[in-house]
């Protein structure tokens, strides 16, 4: 079953970094020195010295709309044994959201990453509940050591786009 | 120029009845209100701002935040003093109001006005102030009013909780002669984090002073921002760049000693420079006048100086003048008198050119802040002759530097 999964991802599942807003990327208690842009962004995110660390307590609220709607398949959240996620609640197409609201409605999906997740492995989600996707909220409850600083090294989404008219990409068509 | 929704927090508690600020805390707690409002939604005009009140028959939300000035300065009004303040409550509706912004994308502060005593304890501030940070909402805090024990600690506290890269603050006013609305312009409340707003600061700040007096450059800022602004930077550069020339003129003069260097051309290219940026403003070019013709004078006698010793005591006197400003100065000028006073080079070239009265008078005439008519100058120019003619006596010229 794991091994179907792995190439399930190989097979029609794309990195989906180019389909982020990098404008509208936000994230709530994120610590000013360590940003979400150490975990999402391409260079950034491969190393591992550069990570997001929470601020005044555990818990991460990161909102991702993207450009064009999505299918999302799977998730990659690396990061360290002791301080990296443990449950992750993920939200679809819900905009601004706060901690205040994180339990007011169910989330799409939820997951407790294990040591394996946080080495790489990749989390198979619900792919009937991501098939129309325009934003994405990740909700980092707690962390593995149960401390106060979550750190991530890491977050890549994978999964497929659908057709959809990107609006900066249409250009006007002189007269003749 | 932040995009950003307020909530001011008011303090309407029976503390606020006392007169110790003027007219009584209340109102003058009103007026700094009015100010704070009217300067962020003039730095940006998308601003929000929204007013609640902290005591009262409990924590009310006047007006949620709004663009338009006159609601919030409507709602101002037939407040009634009464009851006590909940801080920790009027955070909370604050945040809430806050949350329910119509434009997502503003910024989040609140600002209370803390006059009564707080009856929270630290470690509730602490948590309170977590949670602000948490979700990214910044705190300034005015605290003036009742001066309890451990109320400046309290509100240090919550302020170090919420404070995220200095985009929080605190103020204590004492009571006394400045009214509260004042005191506040200057600070980083008023001025939105040393960005914008200084120009309706600097209007607010003229008003308070008392028409026109305000005004020092003779310009309404309201009227013609940018005027007052060219002005303003351009009397700056003016003073930094005579400042310059003063200090620069002490340590030419020093450096003459060693044999010679043109410090009056460099001098006046320098004066000249500096007045070729100021604007012409007539009081301001009066101002001018005085001030080169004192710097004038200055750094000419200066540079008059000659290197013999005979001359060493008319020096010295001249040096005290820029050593009383500066000791590193005057050590510097006593080693290098020691040092070229074996140097006996006599007559530098720079010297007859100043004898030259046509050059000096028509580098004057250039000049646009110093009148070659005036009496004090022409007194300069006859006393700079007499001494290059005593000069030319008993040294023979030498050519050395040209120009």
């Amino acid at each position: 079953m794991a091994a179907e999964s792995a190439t399930a991802i190989q097979r029609s599942q794309v990195d989906l970094s180019d389909c982020v807003d990098w404008s509208g990327v936000e994230c709530l208690n994120q610590s000013s020195s360590h940003s979400l842009v150490n975990a999402l962004k391409q260079g950034y995110r491969e190393d591992d010295g550069l990570f997001l660390e929470s601020d005044a307590d555990e818990q991460l609220l990161i909102y991702i709309p993207f450009n064009q709607v999505v299918k999302l398949h799977s998730i990659v959240i690396k990061g360290p044994e002791e301080e990296g996620p443990k449950t992750i609640k993920l939200y679809s197409n819900r905009e601004h959201m706060g901690f205040s609201n994180v339990n007011d409605f169910p989330p799409s999906d939820s997951t407790v990453l294990s040591e394996e997740n946080l080495k790489g492995k990749p989390v198979i989600l619900k792919y009937v509940k991501f098939q129309n996707v325009r934003s994405l909220t990740i909700f980092i409850e707690d962390n593995q050591s149960a401390g106060d600083i979550t750190k991530v090294q890491k977050i890549a989404l994978f999964g497929t786009t659908v057709e959809t008219t990107d609006m900066k990409g249409l250009k006007k068509v002189e007269d003749h | 120029m932040v995009l950003e929704a307020t909530m001011i927090c008011i303090d309407n508690s029976e503390w606020t009845r006392n007169g110790d600020y003027s007219p009584n805390r209340f109102q003058a707690q009103a007026d700094a209100v009015n100010l704070i409002c009217g300067a962020k939604t003039q730095s940006n005009p998308e601003n929000t701002v929204g007013v609640m009140t902290m005591a009262g028959k409990g924590v009310r939300v006047l007006v949620t935040p709004t663009s338009d000035l006159g609601k919030i300065l409507a709602c101002m009004h037939g407040l009634e003093i009464g009851g006590e303040m909940n801080l920790a409550a009027a955070i909370q509706v604050a945040q809430l109001a806050l949350k329910h912004r119509q434009n997502k994308k503003q910024q989040q502060r609140i600002i209370v006005f803390a006059g009564s005593p707080i009856k929270h304890d630290k470690k509730q501030l602490e948590m309170i102030g977590r949670k602000l940070k948490k979700n990214s909402v910044a705190l300034d805090i005015v605290d003036y009013g009742e001066e309890d024990d451990g109320k400046p600690e309290k509100l240090e506290a919550l302020l170090g909780a919420v404070n995220n890269n200095d985009t929080s603050h605190i103020v204590h006013v004492p009571s006394g002669q400045n009214a509260l609305s004042d005191v506040l312009i200057s600070t980083p409340i008023f001025t939105g984090d040393g960005e914008g707003g200084s120009g309706f600061a600097a209007a607010a700040a003229a008003a308070a002073a008392g028409g026109v007096s305000g005004f020092d450059l003779g310009v309404d800022p309201n009227l013609d921002p940018e005027l007052a602004l060219a002005l303003r930077v351009s009397m700056e550069e003016e003073r930094a760049r005579q400042e310059a020339a003063a200090k620069k003129a002490a340590e030419e003069a020093a450096k003459q000693e060693k044999g010679g260097e043109h410090t009056s051309s460099q001098d006046v290219t320098m004066t000249e420079g500096a007045s070729a940026s100021a604007s012409g403003v007539e009081d301001k070019k009066e101002d001018l006048m005085d001030d080169e013709n004192a710097l004038l004078q200055r750094a000419l006698a200066m540079s008059m100086d000659d290197t013999t010793s005979s001359h060493r005591e008319q020096r010295d006197t001249e040096m005290s003048d820029a050593s009383a400003e500066d000791p590193d100065l005057a050590l510097a000028l006593q080693l290098s008198v020691q040092e070229s006073g074996k140097d006996s080079s006599g007559q530098t070239e720079m010297t007859k050119l100043l004898a030259d009265q046509s050059f000096v008078s028509s580098i004057l005439a250039s000049l646009p802040g110093v009148d070659p008519n005036d009496p004090s100058v022409k007194e300069l120019l006859a006393s700079m002759q007499n001494q290059a003619e005593k000069k030319e006596e008993p040294k023979e010229p030498k050519e050395d530097e040209k120009k």
